[in-house]
């Protein structure tokens, strides 16, 4: 079996070749090529047809037919073509939404978990409670030009009233979608269903094409963003699609629906959760914004920090975390006037990379700063349902847990994967080890891997056509597995024996020692070894299975090796500017950050 | 914050302070009806008289500085041989005008006793006398064998009225320091000094629960507790009755609080309708609402229990003093339902509470939930300030039991000595 795969993003198409040789899908070969939506050429299937024609050139395989479409192969038999296409855009913005729900806490950020989840960036959310008056809030919707607007509101039998009020604010704002006068606004509308009726007369006019599906949260107690997902593939397919330049005729290529970007990377991060029964973090870090997805318990959520990046929002990233943030990971003098030059031109020139050590210490300190805000903006999104009733006992006076408390979980957590470039193209994988680690603050046992070539997307719609060589793909070419974090929750004292380690291959002792608070060792476990590591914490400190007590726990190698962290967990830096260089020093040595 | 546990601490202290004072008179014994020896003289087997002790040589009295008056120390100065007595008595009579208290000495009324004291004591302080009345004293030494001659003060001594009483200088220091603290954390966050109060998650769930009603349609419950306008919960349940209201007239969610007492519904009233014009919503504000039902206490409860069944509210609040009504109350929420966030400083219904609502705010959290709720710099600061006293409180009864164990442990070391000095402190 052949598959050739797609990702349209917004100034590059990446192709892939995934082929099936002796029973096993591997990714073969790999082509990119200028995106071609905007004019002159206004046509994203000519960027497609080169960078598939790069694949063409590189397998040997004709792909590309003289008519500039892709050839399928009508037996195994034939030498040329492909049995799949599949594709994913992002092109001209991705895809952008407005939602709007009753309370803000409540539907209204089940609406934005809906269009988030579908790969969408939400534009701005209206509710009842957004503090904003009714006239600021039809000014705001007739500002923003949507691709779509999701509509929620009340529970099943419950509240009407506001649901048609929110309703009103939209329809006569008729916000004007980004794609000329001739398009209707999609809107889906997913909530009370006794609201139904009048939500269709209030939507009757022209302008808006409207939709229905179940409530998104029929009771308080059960979120349901299936349905909704769903429609808004579609509609994306049907609506926004159809009018981006090219991909009429793209789609009549694609075997199955063209997905947004987001929206695929989170559908392979969820097969992968639910096939290995794990909870996942995934970032992919970009130049405007950083996109975050986290599968917990079986929950899936993504968020998109819009003003975390590494090029035309890394000033931002610098106000945000403040300059002492981001100079606490860098072990080099610098001078801070000379870092600000260095932020501004990076922003006015995005393409620019790192050409010194220096440039490239510092460029790696603002992702760790980036990488923590877009994190802790994701644990404070990704909540339980708010508004759930509680059921307690009287064991609970002095323990009463507030609902939507974050569902993310560091100790909970068992792989972390890296994409975007800052972290795919760092020169050392120890350089992506160590930024996640210092952003992320794993604790107990997590694996560390990254996205090596940003496949995420083409394996996210190929999970949904077939899921074997898309899970197959993921494990063996998707994935650079780094190594392993091994960190104990909980504060160490610093020259205070923190915990013990033994790590064996069968019955054979590879390494074992004994941490001190605040060092951080790095243990060499290459790439398809596989090992028992047993750690015991000192008393108060915990890697699992509670405070002191032992965990044993399988690990497998990777190109970094097990990173074996005493820094305690809430991560802190010493205060006095000399210590903290000094540690951060201690820390890259023993990594072997820039060596 | 002090936990409640540490309230309990308090109590205990108290007691321990109580028994201080107990130990402290221990050598005054108030006597009860025993029979009085003097004037006979007890023979032995063989008929022949047994020799009764010396009288005191002297005694004087004299009034107890510092104090609120009606206290006299009175000391005398034995004979040689009086250690074969076993107590003296000590005897008090009021100065009597001229030509009253005939058989008395000079202008002295009958005489009463007011202590007995062990041999080995030649002074004793007698307490609870009218202050600014005179007094005259006699002391007499008993034995088995008989009773000593009695030895009379020469002139009355008074117990004179202080302004200040000494013995309650700890009490005043310790005012001191408490009202010191609260008016430091309130400057403090008057300058803007971030204080940091734990998370209540009651009074966090308040949006939760009203934005449940919102989304469901349906109204909010609260009742502000069964008491009156003189009981501090009931103020405090109408001040999170404001907070509630105004998040209600923010998301544009209806409200209903019955009350049990008139004066509530009126307080209620006005709370609420400030919440509202607060909150830009005049015109939301329903007066109706907010109504009088009875004062019987299960009356109440049958009409709040009833409406409950009937409207099926989203969100229930139980803010205020509450009693056998509270777990009627908050069963039948939890039956229909609801988001029930209670608050009581009545520790008996506390675990009904706890068991059957979503959130409760236990004892002192009700009470600073107003602090909480409003963030103003006074009332956080108060707030900061009294924890710091309940600090100092709580570091006192761990200091004390520390030495009590260390003097039960070693009755000779410094510490027997350490417990008294504290005991002394406190028990004052």
């Amino acid at each position: 079996m052949r598959i050739v795969a797609t990702d349209c993003g917004s100034t590059t198409t990446k192709a892939i070749l995934i082929e099936e040789k002796d029973g096993v899908f591997r990714q073969t070969f790999r082509g990119e090529a200028p995106t071609t939506v905007e004019e002159p050429f206004a046509d994203v299937t000519l960027g497609v047809a080169n960078s598939v024609t790069e694949l063409q050139e590189l397998s040997g395989y004709r792909l590309i037919a003289d008519d500039g479409t892709i050839i399928r192969r009508k037996s195994a038999a034939d030498a040329d073509g492909c049995d799949l296409y599949i594709s994913t855009s992002s092109a001209g913005g991705g895809l952008q939404m407005m939602v709007a729900g009753v309370v803000r806490e409540m539907t209204a950020e089940s609406a934005k978990r809906a269009a988030l989840g579908a790969g969408a960036i939400v534009m701005d959310t209206i509710a009842s409670n957004d503090r904003r008056k009714p006239h600021e809030q039809i000014q705001r919707i007739r500002e923003l030009r949507p691709d779509m607007v999701l509509v929620s509101g009340g529970t099943d039998g419950g509240d009407t009233k506001k649901v048609i009020e929110i309703a009103e604010l939209i329809a006569p704002a008729r916000p004007r979608p980004r794609f000329g006068g001739e398009y209707k606004l999609p809107l889906i509308f997913a909530g009370n269903k006794e609201a139904r009726q009048t939500i269709e007369r209030v939507f009757s006019g022209e302008g808006f094409a409207l939709s229905v599906v179940d409530n998104l949260r029929p009771t308080l107690e059960r979120e349901n963003l299936g349905p909704a997902r769903e429609r808004i593939h579609d509609v994306f397919l049907e609506h926004v699609m159809a009018h981006a330049p090219g991909y009429d005729k793209l789609m009549t290529w694609a075997n199955a629906p063209i997905m947004p970007t987001p929206g695929a990377v989170g559908d392979i991060l969820q097969t992968i959760a639910k096939g290995r029964g794990i909870n996942v973090v995934g970032v992919d870090i970009g130049g405007a914004t950083t996109d975050m997805f986290s599968v917990f318990g079986g929950v899936f959520n993504r968020t998109v920090s819009a003003n975390l990046g590494m090029s035309y929002s890394i000033s931002n990233v610098c106000a945000e975390a403040g300059m002492d943030s981001v100079l606490r990971w860098v072990h080099l003098d610098m001078d801070e006037r000379e870092l600000r030059n260095r932020v501004k031109n990076k922003m006015i020139r995005p393409t620019t990379i790192p050409q010194t050590l220096e440039a490239l210490v510092f460029e790696q300190a603002v992702s760790r700063e980036a990488l923590r805000l877009a994190y802790i903006q994701h644990k404070s999104f990704a909540t339980t349902l708010k508004g759930v009733q509680q059921q307690r006992t009287v064991g609970d006076a002095f323990s009463q847990k507030e609902a939507g408390g974050s569902l993310v979980d560091n100790m909970a957590l068992d792989l972390m994967v890296a994409s975007g470039g800052v972290l795919s193209h760092a020169p050392r994988m120890e350089q992506t080890a160590l930024m996640m680690i210092d952003a992320f603050e794993p604790e107990g046992f997590t694996e560390i891997a990254k996205d090596s070539i940003f496949m995420m997307p083409h394996l996210g719609v190929l999970a949904s056509v077939n899921p074997r060589a898309a899970m197959e793909v993921f494990e063996k070419d998707c994935l650079v597995v780094l190594g392993w974090c091994i960190a104990p929750r909980g504060e160490v004292r610093a020259g205070r024996p923190a915990f013990d380690f033994t790590l064996r291959r069968t019955n054979e002792v590879v390494a074992q020692g004994q941490l001190i608070g605040g060092e951080m060792r790095l243990v060499r476990f290459g790439h398809g070894e596989v090992g028992m590591l047993e750690v015991r914490p000192e008393r108060g400190l915990d890697m699992g299975a509670g405070p002191g007590k032992p965990v044993t726990r399988e690990v497998r190698g990777g190109a970094v090796g097990i990173v074996l962290d005493a820094r305690g967990r809430p991560l802190k830096l010493p205060t006095s500017a000399v210590e903290r260089r000094a540690c951060v020093e201690k820390w890259l040595k023993a990594l072997e950050v820039y060596e | 914050m002090i936990s409640s546990t540490l309230i309990l601490c308090v109590i205990s202290l108290d007691s321990s302070g109580a028994s201080v004072v107990g130990l402290a008179n221990t050598s005054i014994t108030v006597a009860g009806s025993k029979a009085d020896l003097r004037g006979k003289i007890p023979l032995n087997e063989l008929g022949q008289e047994i020799s009764a002790p010396p009288a005191a040589i002297s005694i004087s009295a004299e009034d107890v500085a510092w104090d609120a008056g009606g206290v006299i120390k009175v000391s005398w100065q034995p004979a040689a041989g009086t250690t074969s007595a076993t107590k003296w008595i000590v005897e008090r009579s009021e100065v009597l005008a001229a030509g009253q208290g005939a058989g008395q000495g000079a202008g002295q009324g009958p005489w009463t006793l007011v202590a007995e004291v062990p041999i080995a004591e030649t002074n004793a302080v007698v307490s609870k006398l009218s202050p600014d009345a005179s007094f005259f004293f006699r002391v007499t030494a008993v034995s088995p064998n008989g009773s000593s001659a009695v030895t009379t003060t020469k002139s009355a001594a008074t117990g004179h009225w202080n302004f200040f009483i000494g013995a309650k200088l700890p009490l005043f220091c310790a005012i001191l320091l408490v009202s010191a603290c609260v008016i430091y954390f309130i400057l403090a966050a008057r300058r803007g000094r971030p204080m940091k109060v734990r998370r209540i998650a009651a009074l966090e769930a308040i949006t939760d629960a009203v934005g449940r009603a919102t989304e469901m349609g349906r109204s909010i419950l609260f009742v502000p507790g069964i008491q009156d306008m003189d009981n501090i919960q009931t103020v405090a349940g109408l001040t999170v009755l404001g907070n509630v209201s105004r998040t209600a007239a923010e998301y544009d969610a209806a409200i209903e609080v019955p009350t049990s007492r008139s004066l509530v519904m009126e307080a209620a009233r006005e709370a609420v309708q400030a919440s509202y014009l607060a909150a830009g919503r005049a015109d939301a504000y329903n007066a109706d609402a907010i109504r009088y039902i009875t004062d019987e206490q299960f009356g109440f409860v049958a009409y709040v229990s009833g409406r409950m069944v009937r409207e099926k509210p989203a969100a229930c609040f139980y803010m205020g003093c509450f009693f056998a009504e509270s777990l009627i109350l908050a069963e039948t929420g939890n039956s229909i339902g609801a988001i029930q966030i209670a608050g009581t400083a009545e520790s008996s219904q506390l675990p009904f509470f706890v068991a059957a609502c979503d959130y409760t705010l236990i004892g002192e959290e009700f009470m600073a939930a107003s602090a909480y709720l409003s963030g103003e710099p006074d009332q956080i600061g108060s707030l900061k300030g009294q924890d710091v006293a309940k600090a100092i409180a709580a570091i006192i009864i761990i200091l004390g039991v520390v030495l009590a164990t260390g003097a039960a442990i070693a009755p000779q070391g410094a510490m027997p000595a350490a417990l008294e000095w504290l005991k002394g402190v406190l028990g004052s």
